[in-house]
């Protein structure tokens, strides 16, 4: 329970600097996605279930503070989680390379799956014209903020106990009975 | 089949939960005035943080702007005395203050052109993903604001409320691809619907035959009902005609600047 409040937290203090201190440095194509960044971590180190209902919450969160309808963001992020889930039951998810590759597939993967829906039920067509020629800052933006968090994380998990590197995320989950 | 069924369970339930959620999303679409429990309850939450942190950027602001100024002062006049800081720093808050005077000021002239009541409200927060544009502002429900009320600057049309929460909104910016306004050319009265294309807009379903130049103003045209007439929209920025086709495609430069919105007029009544 503890853990789930804290990614909770963390999510919404991520949703608050996307909103409030994001801005005053970055403009709108330049901003890391955060919580999809904390969605891919979550889908690679937290039990199934708390990570669904973690992720159904941060796609609210986000819906709140982005677009019009509830519900997008919900959706993209669960999809997200689905697939970063499948993926890594294949993939050394301990190598912060293909950790780095994910979050590049997460993001594509986010801006497809947005496209879509608001191409197909919200009929915002001309969101793709917005979300293309971003794309590909898009990506280096949020590699740039996962290889930061992930500098981070390296150096600050060995503090409280944890093996060093990124072992953990899958093999010492909960899930794995660690 | 039981046996299928237990196999695919998973995977079963993955796709009834995206579905789920789908139709959720589908069904909100639908119902784009309202806001919801869990999204007046994350607004409501979030905003005594956003208008603090606002508060602790502006403080923090200060502070820099004084300390780079001091700085300054110290290279070029070393032995100035205490006093002469002190009056030199409340210069500089008099300065802040006498250019937000001067945007409130524009406000309220705009508010004597509008001829309309509007409330102001400072801009606390932006869209937190990359694709839409909407900001948060400081006033909601409690001071009268609710879902489709027009936003507007001294420079032109800013957007529509789309989600109020009791001491927080949502507006939709013009610019945000889901945004349509009915819009004029004013020179020619050329009639046609502005879309919002992030950091430009386009003026869709223009004639062919329009006579629509580079420089033109757009204005609201107030078909729709949310935004009153003559309210500026933009310049048209380029206007092409294709080979084939019935419209033109003209881009638009939004009047307003979205990158520096600061404080902004709600319309909440009717005219005057």
């Amino acid at each position: 329970m503890r853990g789930f409040v804290f990614y909770l937290a963390i999510g919404l203090l991520a949703a608050l600097a996307q909103t409030s201190f994001l801005p005053l440095f970055f403009p709108p194509g330049l901003r890391p996605d955060l919580l999809l960044v904390l969605v891919i971590y979550l889908g690679l180190s937290e039990h199934m279930l708390r990570a669904v209902l973690l992720v159904l919450l941060l796609g609210g969160i986000q819906d709140s503070f982005s677009g019009t309808s509830l519900g997008l963001y919900i959706f993209v992020y669960l999809a997200v989680l689905l697939q970063v889930r499948l993926l890594s039951e294949h993939l050394n998810v301990e190598s912060p390379p293909l950790l780095l590759l994910l979050i590049a597939g997460g993001t594509l993967v986010q801006d497809l799956l947005l496209a879509f829906c608001l191409t197909i039920f919200a009929d915002v067509g001309s969101v793709v014209h917005i979300l293309l020629p971003s794309f590909p800052l898009h990506v280096f933006v949020n590699l740039v903020a996962a290889a930061i968090g992930l500098f981070f994380i390296l150096r600050i998990r060995p503090l409280f106990g944890f093996r060093s590197g990124l072992a953990g995320l899958m093999y010492q989950s909960k899930r794995h009975g660690s | 089949m039981r046996e299928l069924l237990s196999r695919y369970r998973y995977f079963l339930l993955a796709v009834v939960l995206l579905l789920s959620i789908l139709l959720l999303y589908s069904y909100n679409l639908r119902q784009k005035s309202a806001t919801t429990f869990f999204e007046r309850a994350v607004l409501t939450l979030a905003a005594p943080f956003q208008t603090s942190f606002d508060h602790a950027v502006d403080a923090v602001n200060a502070v820099w702007q004084h300390y780079l100024w001091l700085v300054e002062t110290k290279q070029r006049n070393i032995q100035l005395e205490k006093e002469n800081r002190r009056l030199r720093s409340q210069l500089q808050q008099v300065a802040e203050v006498r250019l937000q005077n001067g945007r409130l000021r524009e406000l309220l002239a705009f508010v004597d052109v509008l001829d309309r009541p509007a409330l102001p409200a400072q801009v606390i927060g932006e869209d937190a993903g990359n694709w839409a544009r909407t900001v948060t502002i400081d006033k909601g429900t409690r001071a009268g604001l609710r879902a489709g009320l027009p936003v507007v600057a001294a420079e032109g049309v800013v957007g529509r409320i789309i989600k109020s929460a009791p001491y927080s909104s949502r507006v939709l910016l013009v610019t945000d691809a889901s945004s349509a306004v009915a819009a004029l050319v004013q020179r020619t009265r050329t009639r046609g619907v502005v879309r919002g294309r992030g950091a430009e807009l386009s003026l869709d379903y223009a004639s062919r035959d329009a006579d629509i130049q580079k420089g033109d103003l757009l204005v609201s045209s107030g078909m729709g009902g949310v935004f009153p007439k003559g309210l500026t929209l933009g310049h048209v920025v380029a206007a092409e005609r294709d080979q084939f086709g019935l419209f033109q495609q003209v881009r638009v430069l939004p009047a307003a600047d979205f990158t520096h919105l600061e404080e902004v007029l709600v319309i909440v009544g009717e005219d005057r």
